[in-house]
């Protein structure tokens, strides 16, 4: 539930009702002031700033990808960058009604372009903090042979970036009179679940394969042991050499 | 002038002694000159120590882990420089990048200048003991230089990270916001610094493998994937 006095009024400081006029100034207040991102939402021509967001999370997506990509190299230097941008796309928008939905059942005033709004917002913070992770990621790359160890590490960072960006939308809903988060935290579970599917949907995102899309259905859970089990037998190949 | 010329080593033992308001100073303005001081700091208090870990193996091995140390820490701040700056505002403590920067810097020069004093003891201690051999690899002074390294790195990382503490206080992070975001930092740095440190192996030099800058498999794995299977294997036995 959340508390009965509420959270601080938005737009309460002169700095959260300034205008955000550009891409550079959309990270910068995302990371520094969510909540003057979270008052722009609300005013007329939120759609700018939306259509912004959207922009920067493809591009840093497409970034994070090409780094993804490295591990293989050849033709996932430009599979994995497009797969994890579309992935990250079809994901948002699949959840975007039921998350209407959800806040809607919470008792949330937010009108749709504003809950698509701060699902972009989601999208912007944990992409760009993917992009903080990307160096690290890189290391990782050039130095590990195990599908499996890259596949966890970048779940691992995607899990981080997501928790951030979970956070800001959670504020967001608490600014829109919701009565309860129960409704937001399943759709929460729902979410993570198709991001995860949706990686096992468009595989490979690490390793290489003939076709760019798979030609088997598989469960994320079923594609995850089979990769486990490969790296496994792999590891214990090498061991024997 | 050049900048070199300008530097002023009396910032160091500011920076040791820890006055938050001072340092706090620092990093809200960029320096040029500051920066070349503590980049030569690094490079020196690092490579200094690096040179009397390495070289107990060989005279060579002394120049390379010179190189080496230094490299870790310079790649580490740089490699999570941006996801750090990322993190503090997302934390509670809202500086900019160039003083997320500059105040990671700052740690990591104080380690530096602690590991530069400890390694003419270092030195030292390597000329009291007797040659690194194949055979001298599971004797006790194998295993007290390797503790005495372990104590003298995590007595500086600890002392850095201590007054890292203290100056994300001061930046306005309050106990807890300062708390978390070292924590958010440390766990960043560390990650990345193993892995660099497996990729940059050999430090002491092992007595049966030759003398080099990289490992033939330096970029085979990694770090923590060989902890993995070495506890594998641990495990393995007692099956």
């Amino acid at each position: 539930m959340i508390p009965a006095s509420g959270p601080r009024p938005l737009g309460d400081e002169p700095a959260e009702r300034a205008a955000i006029p550009n891409v550079i100034v959309a990270i910068e207040a995302i990371l520094r002031q969510p909540r003057r991102v979270i008052f722009q939402l609300r005013q007329p021509g939120a759609g700018r700033l939306i259509a912004a967001m959207v922009f920067v999370s493809v591009v840093c997506s497409l970034i994070y990808g090409v780094v993804a990509g490295t591990f293989s190299g050849g033709t996932q230097l430009w599979a994995a960058p497009v797969k994890i941008a579309v992935g990250l796309m079809i994901s948002a928008l699949i959840c975007l009604p039921s998350l209407y939905i959800f806040t809607c059942l919470g008792g949330s005033q937010a009108r749709l372009i504003e809950v698509g709004g701060l699902l972009a917002g989601l999208l912007m913070l944990m992409t760009i903090l993917l992009i903080g992770f990307a160096p690290v990621a890189w290391i990782f790359s050039q130095s590990t042979e195990s599908l499996a160890w890259m596949g966890t590490l970048h779940l691992i960072f995607w899990f981080i970036a997501t928790c951030f960006g979970l956070r800001f939308l959670e504020a967001g809903f608490s600014h829109s009179n919701a009565k309860s988060l129960a409704g937001f935290r399943t759709w929460v579970v729902i979410f993570m679940l198709v991001a995860l599917q949706m990686t096992t949907a468009l595989r490979p995102i690490l390793g290489t394969s003939e076709t760019f899309l798979p030609t088997e259905k598989k469960f994320f859970l079923s594609h995850w042991s089979d990769c486990l089990k490969s790296s496994d037998s792999e590891s214990k190949s090498r061991s024997r050499d | 002038m050049c900048a070199l010329d300008e530097l002023n080593p009396r910032e160091i033992s500011v920076l040791l002694r820890g006055e938050s308001e001072k340092i706090a100073a620092w990093t809200g303005q960029w320096s040029a000159r500051r920066f070349a001081l503590q980049v030569v700091v690094i490079v020196v208090g690092a490579g200094l120590y690096g040179a009397a870990m390495g070289w107990w193996r060989d005279p060579q091995q002394a120049l390379y882990v010179a190189v080496k140390f230094p490299l870790i820490i310079l790649l580490t701040t740089a490699g999570t420089a941006l996801l750090n700056a990322m993190l503090a505002p997302l934390l509670g403590l809202n500086i900019p990048f160039r003083q997320s920067f500059s105040a990671i810097l700052m740690s990591f020069v104080i380690a530096a200048a602690i590991l530069g004093a400890f390694s003419p003891l270092l030195a030292f201690m390597v000329w009291n003991t007797p040659p690194i051999s194949a055979a001298a690899a599971s004797a006790p002074a194998y295993n007290f230089i390797k503790l005495t390294h372990v104590a003298v790195i995590a007595f500086a990382g600890i002392t850095g990270n201590a007054r890292l503490f203290q100056l994300l206080t001061q930046l306005g992070g309050g106990r807890t916001g300062a708390r978390r975001v070292l924590f958010a930092w440390l766990a960043g740095n560390l990650f990345l610094g193993s892995q660099l440190s497996w990729i940059l192996r050999p430090f002491i030099g092992s007595p049966s493998l030759p003398v080099e800058f990289f490992r033939a498999t330096a970029l085979h794995g990694n770090f923590y994937e060989n902890v993995f299977h070495s506890l594998l294997q641990i495990f393995q036995q007692f099956d």
